[in-house]
């Protein structure tokens, strides 16, 4: 639900991290805040971890500055991937402008990437959203595991899993590295300009 | 690919799992590793190897047993409460002031029962939210095992019609709901006319050191959060009383039988502990040396550490 003030020409939106847990929605944040320090727009609040897992979400802002003459404001959130925090899953969602869904490249993973995107797309369609018309890019996340000799799926195996129906833009990443970070979130960003655009013809 | 090789990549990705706490995955590659190790004949100085394993899977399964245990939301600084409440307050152009409903109800869902019920508390005041904030009050105190102190509420309302007939009736039912989900039937229907409800203590009588003296913080009013202590002059088990002073006035305004007051610190000859109470009576005195005081009794409801 984005904020749009024509008058004041201001542009307030939301991003959500989905994903299952430890798939690396906190280190693409994390690396996110460390490399656009331009478009950083405040601190990066991490609400309550239990050890390196999120209890309650991370919260980091941006901003991009004058777009076709609006100044754009971006709210990046990460949801927490552990099964038992679905409720919260749910509120953080709320009011969302545009996904990621950070998957995880490792093979042991697989049926949790699936099970995961399967609850989003529930999540989204109680709150009245589609899952096909919502700006959405998929990351395959943790691919330098596979340089070193640990089993995880192709891309394209990664590819028939989770996005034969949607047909999405996705991103292969290695978060911990900052490798394929910056497109996931630029894709997603232009994605949900675009959508807001048409929603409410700012430009 | 040798046995050796084998155990040595099993291992490898174990160590990998465990790093990124994927427990279940990590335990799964140990117990391999473990199989494998113990099977084979060729193997060498088994003993430290096993150990090893061992020692990994013992780790994983106590991690585990953690991570499966249900998830109380652990209570969150200030600061990042009001941020929550900030954050997931949407505004409903329909009702004035929703957005704070709206904040506070997010906080309950993350289980910051203190902040919220402040909040609620707040918003009761406002007509058009009130019922919403009951209802949610209600519930706040229900999540927190407290269906007693919840009825009890109910029926202070109830006496005292703070809501329109109507949404009393409605409420009613609301909470018979969510009692009823806790696995709680309650009649709740006259409960107006019906002796107070008293919420229901956690110890027995007998667990109650002798108390001297009591110390809270006064919950609202206008002095709210100042410290108060109070001399015991009578204890029965669980239920002890007070005398407050007439000069008192700003206690004896804010405290009223029904509050709860949840951070009492009790000092007894021998020990120090801290719990919660019931307020279960307050009265006037009208006879004797201390006409004018006032007398408070309260019931410990729990008692902590
Ligand atoms: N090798 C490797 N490890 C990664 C990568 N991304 C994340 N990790 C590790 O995976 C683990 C989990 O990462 P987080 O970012 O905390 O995962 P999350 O999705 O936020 O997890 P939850 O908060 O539990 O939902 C951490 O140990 C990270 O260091 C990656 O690209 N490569
Ligand atoms: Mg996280």
């Amino acid at each position: 639900m984005a904020v749009i003030n024509l008058k004041n020409r201001q542009i307030e939106c939301k991003i959500v991290y989905y994903g299952p847990g430890r798939s690396g929605k906190t280190t693409n944040l994390e690396y996110v805040h460390r490399a656009f320090k331009k478009q950083v727009a405040g601190r990066m609040i991490s609400i309550n971890t239990d050890g390196d897992r999120t209890l309650f979400f991370d919260f980091l802002p941006l901003g991009l500055g004058r777009i076709k003459g609006c100044d754009v404001k971006v709210q990046l959130y990460t949801v927490p991937g552990q099964v038992k925090y679905a409720s919260t899953r749910q509120l953080v969602l709320k009011g969302v402008d545009g996904i990621v869904f950070v998957a995880d490249s490792l093979t042991v993973r697989r049926e949790k990437n699936m099970r995961s995107l399967k609850e989003m797309h529930e999540n989204l369609k109680r709150m009245g959203l589609d899952i096909r018309k919502i700006p959405l890019v998929l990351q395959f996340n943790k691919r330098d595991l596979g340089k070193k000799g640990l089993p995880v799926m192709s891309v394209e195996k990664m590819t028939y899993d989770l996005n034969r129906q949607l047909k999405v833009p996705f991103f292969p990443a290695s978060a911990i590295s900052g490798q394929g970070v910056g497109g996931t979130l630029t894709q997603v960003l232009k994605m949900t300009l675009q959508y807001l655009q048409q929603e409410f013809k700012w430009a | 690919m040798n046995l050796e090789e084998k155990i040595r990549l099993y291992f490898k990705e174990a160590e990998v799992y465990r790093s990124q706490s994927l427990l279940d995955e990590a335990l799964d590659k140990y117990r391999m590793v473990e199989k494998l190790i113990q099977e084979n004949r060729k193997i060498q100085n088994k003993k430290p190897l096993l150990e090893r394993v061992a020692a990994r899977i013992a780790e994983m399964e106590k991690r585990c047993k953690k991570e499966n245990k249900p998830a109380k939301p652990p209570p969150v600084s200030d600061e990042a409460q009001s941020l929550m409440k900030e954050m997931f307050s949407f505004d409903d152009p329909q009702t004035k002031g929703s957005a704070s409903l709206g904040g506070a109800i997010a906080l309950a869902q993350f289980g910051q029962y203190d902040k919220a019920i402040e909040e609620f508390n707040r918003l009761l005041e406002c007509s058009e939210l009130r019922f919403e904030a009951a209802k949610h009050l209600l519930q706040c105190w229900i999540s927190q095992r407290y269906s007693d102190y919840a009825i009890s509420l109910f029926q202070k309302w109830k006496k005292t019609k703070f809501l329109p007939l109507d949404q009393l009736e409605a409420l009613r039912n609301q909470l018979q709901g969510m009692l009823k989900k806790e696995g709680i039937e309650r009649d709740l229907s006259d409960i107006e006319v019906k002796k107070t409800v008293e919420p229901d203590s956690e110890v027995e009588d007998e667990d109650i050191l002798d108390i001297n003296s009591i110390r809270f913080d006064l919950p609202q009013g206008p002095d709210k959060g100042r410290r108060v202590e109070l001399e015991v002059g009578f204890q029965s088990g669980k239920f002890i009383k007070m005398i407050i002073p007439r000069e008192e006035k700003s206690l004896i305004q804010s405290i009223k039988p029904g509050d709860l007051l949840k951070q009492i610190v009790f000092y007894s000859p021998v020990a120090i502990f801290s719990g919660t109470g019931f307020v279960s009576s307050k009265k006037e005195i009208s006879s004797g040396p201390k006409r004018g005081d006032y007398s408070l009794e309260i019931k410990i409801i729990s008692i902590s550490s």
